[in-house]
């Protein structure tokens, strides 16, 4: 129990930390500040418009009312304004650390490496627009559905999100941890998982043929970004333990992840990085 | 130099070798097309069977050609490899396995590599460092004190790394290093790419540490005139092995009782002298190198006395820098006598235990390795 307390102690306050620093980064010049937030926004506006304008256009997306089509929009923005908060700076491009020889720097820090990659990237204030978008999207999309907006379904809503996140990463790690083997030709390989996912999530999957729905429930686990979650919250497929399928996804796609990332860690412990490149270690 | 050092030893190698896989590359379409499917794998020893004790206060200089192995030893013994044989103890750790422990009582710095926020002030990074490593508030404020005074960060404490020059920078990344009470320092290459003051200044700091607080420094580097400014003891590795562990002067005896004679003798043409080599001659001065254990000076000078009006005479040790390298490249040419004998890449049983004499330069016989 002191354990745990004390583990909890040592996360609030490397995030209390983290989140201070981040401000810092963000204010440390107007320019700067302006430049980000613009292309924050401008990232935030491309992964959505396509499927918010089908949605104005055809009043919905196949079984897809409009407003439902919003909340799915908004349920993917704010998993993804999520992990750039809590796994900003690299740490969901785990390939760029690996491929670039920095999580040396990760094994010289006196603490579990968990820990350190669960605090590293704590960056409320560079995810914050992501965030908020999300946000905003899933209020508006939530204010137009039918949905049961009870405490208890709200908690169901964090728990899908938080499943969401887990999936995503567990993806781009075990993508990711290719980099272990092949640190040149992977250092990139997050960028393209990470667009693959984007791409992919904001997609009704309604009628697709079962073996696709399959692969993109799996092999890439596109559905579990948004589309699942979100049909099991809003009661589409009329069966209510739906609700709890995404976070059982998340917990198997974590431990496939934290295999392969563990072998590629003990691969790194045996080899070392044979290259290194500062960029991007520390902004 | 003088070192502060206790008997009890702080790092421990113990027949380690680390060993290194390396896919070999075909010239040929098919043999590249063939090698995806059956690839060829040479194992390289980086490491082989290498012994090594540091005690407690000492610094010790770990030098070595390119190749030679002190990248891989300083990453074992900071946890960041793991040997393939042999053991590495470090104040008793096991690096890898109990890694979390370990690191909290060392601080490495990596010449090249810097752990400074980048665009924050170099006071950002040391709150991280008071974070991460939960070093409490009065050891932290006390040894920032102490950091910024000895390392003289006072003037760019808050500027970002990004605008330091790279002296600065890496003044502050010894701070860094320093913050938390480290038993051991591990330096690799810390002065590469500094100038003159500024790498006096970083070495004169590492000087001040070791004599005021009794920190332990594994320090590697090229520049040997700096090593020796810096360590007592000298540990000079190649091909993996140990080739000389001692004090620079031990070396300088054993491995070059080579001296430089120049005579001044008006003439332009240089005395002919049996047992001294000629290697520069202009406006009547002549310089020599030769071995003062095998002819005396005074027999130089009656030779060149027989041949040339002498004005006048001057003798000198060779700069250990020369010193060093006239020992890297007997050590190159040996390799590629070697090399003849021995197949690229194999690993060979170690050697060190048979042929290693501390205190005696060897020569190896082998083919140089890659892995650092």
């Amino acid at each position: 129990m002191a354990a745990s307390v004390a583990g909890a102690h040592r996360l609030v306050r490397r995030w209390l930390f983290f989140g201070r620093l981040d401000a810092l980064w963000m204010i440390r010049d107007l320019g700067s500040f302006a430049g980000y937030a613009f292309s924050e926004g401008l990232k935030v506006l491309a992964a959505i418009a396509t499927m918010l304008l089908l949605s104005e256009r055809f009043d919905g997306v196949g079984p897809w009312t409009q407003p439902q089509v919003v909340f799915l929009l908004g349920f993917a923005v704010t998993a993804n304004g999520m992990i750039d908060d809590l796994f900003g700076y690299n740490v969901a491009y785990i390939s760029r650390r690996i491929g670039r020889g920095q999580l040396d720097h990760v094994l010289m820090q006196p603490q579990p490496m968990p820990l350190t990659l669960l605090t590293e990237g704590f960056s409320p204030a560079a995810g914050l627009p992501v965030l908020g978008t999300g946000l905003l999207l899933l209020a508006w999309g939530i204010g137009g559905t039918a949905a049961p907006a009870s405490p208890l379904w709200f908690a169901l809503l964090a728990l899908n999100l938080g499943a969401s996140c887990v999936v995503i990463l567990a993806f781009a790690y075990a993508v990711g941890s290719l980099a272990f083997w092949a640190p040149r030709a992977a250092e990139e390989i997050n960028s393209s998982s990470w667009s693959l996912i984007t791409q992919l999530r904001a997609f009704p999957l309604d009628g697709v043929r079962p073996a696709l729905l399959g692969g993109l429930l799996s092999v890439v686990p596109a559905g579990f970004a948004a589309w699942y979650p979100c049909r099991a919250l809003l009661g589409l497929d009329h069966w209510r333990p739906s609700v709890v399928v995404t976070p059982l996804a998340a917990v198997a796609f974590a431990l496939v992840a934290l295999w392969i990332f563990r072998t590629g860690m003990a691969h790194y412990l045996d080899t070392g990085s044979q290259r290194y490149l500062s960029y991007g270690h520390r902004r | 130099m003088a070192t502060v050092a206790s008997a009890a030893p702080l790092i421990s190698l113990v027949g380690v070798w680390k060993t290194y896989r390396q896919r070999q590359r075909s010239e040929s379409f098919f043999g590249q097309l063939r090698s995806l499917f059956r690839p060829e794998i040479k194992h390289v020893a980086a490491l082989r069977g290498v012994d090594l004790t540091v005690a407690r206060g000492e610094i010790v200089a770990y030098a070595g050609p390119n190749g030679a192995g002190k990248s891989t030893t300083v990453k074992l013994c900071a946890g960041l490899l793991a040997p393939t044989r042999g053991t590495v103890r470090v104040m008793g750790f096991d690096p890898v396995k109990e890694r979390v422990r370990f690191v909290s009582r060392i601080g490495v710095v990596f010449g090249q590599r810097t752990e400074l926020y980048w665009d924050l002030p170099v006071a950002s990074s040391f709150e991280w460092k008071r974070v991460v490593w939960d070093v409490p508030r009065e050891r932290y404020e006390r040894m920032r004190g102490f950091v910024r005074e000895l390392l003289a960060l006072d003037d760019f404490f808050h500027t970002a790394p990004r605008e330091l020059s790279l002296g600065q920078r890496m003044r502050a990344d010894l701070g860094l290093a320093l913050l938390h009470e480290p038993e051991i320092l591990f330096l690799d290459e810390p002065t590469l790419g500094l100038d003159v003051l500024a790498k006096r200044n970083i070495l004169s700091c590492i000087k001040d540490l070791n004599r005021e607080r009794h920190l332990t420094v594994l320090v590697t580097s090229h520049d040997m005139a700096e090593l020796e400014q810096l360590a007592g003891r000298i540990v000079m590795i190649h091909r993996g092995s140990i080739a000389f562990d001692g004090d620079f002067g031990r070396l300088r005896r054993e491995a070059a009782a080579r001296r430089v004679l120049t005579l001044e003798t008006g003439g332009a043409t240089a005395p002919s002298l049996n047992g001294a080599e000629l290697v520069g001659s202009e406006g009547g001065r002549h310089e020599y190198v030769f071995d003062a254990s095998r002819v005396t000076i005074a027999a130089l000078l009656d030779q060149a006395a027989a041949q040339a009006r002498v004005l006048d005479v001057e003798t000198h040790q060779l700069p250990i820098d020369d010193v060093i390298a006239g020992i890297y490249e007997r050590w190159l040419n040996d390799a590629t006598r070697g090399s003849e004998d021995v197949a690229a890449g194999e690993v060979r049983p170690p050697r060190q235990q048979e042929a290693r004499v501390a205190g005696q330069v060897q020569v190896g016989d082998g083919h140089q390795q890659d892995g650092e």
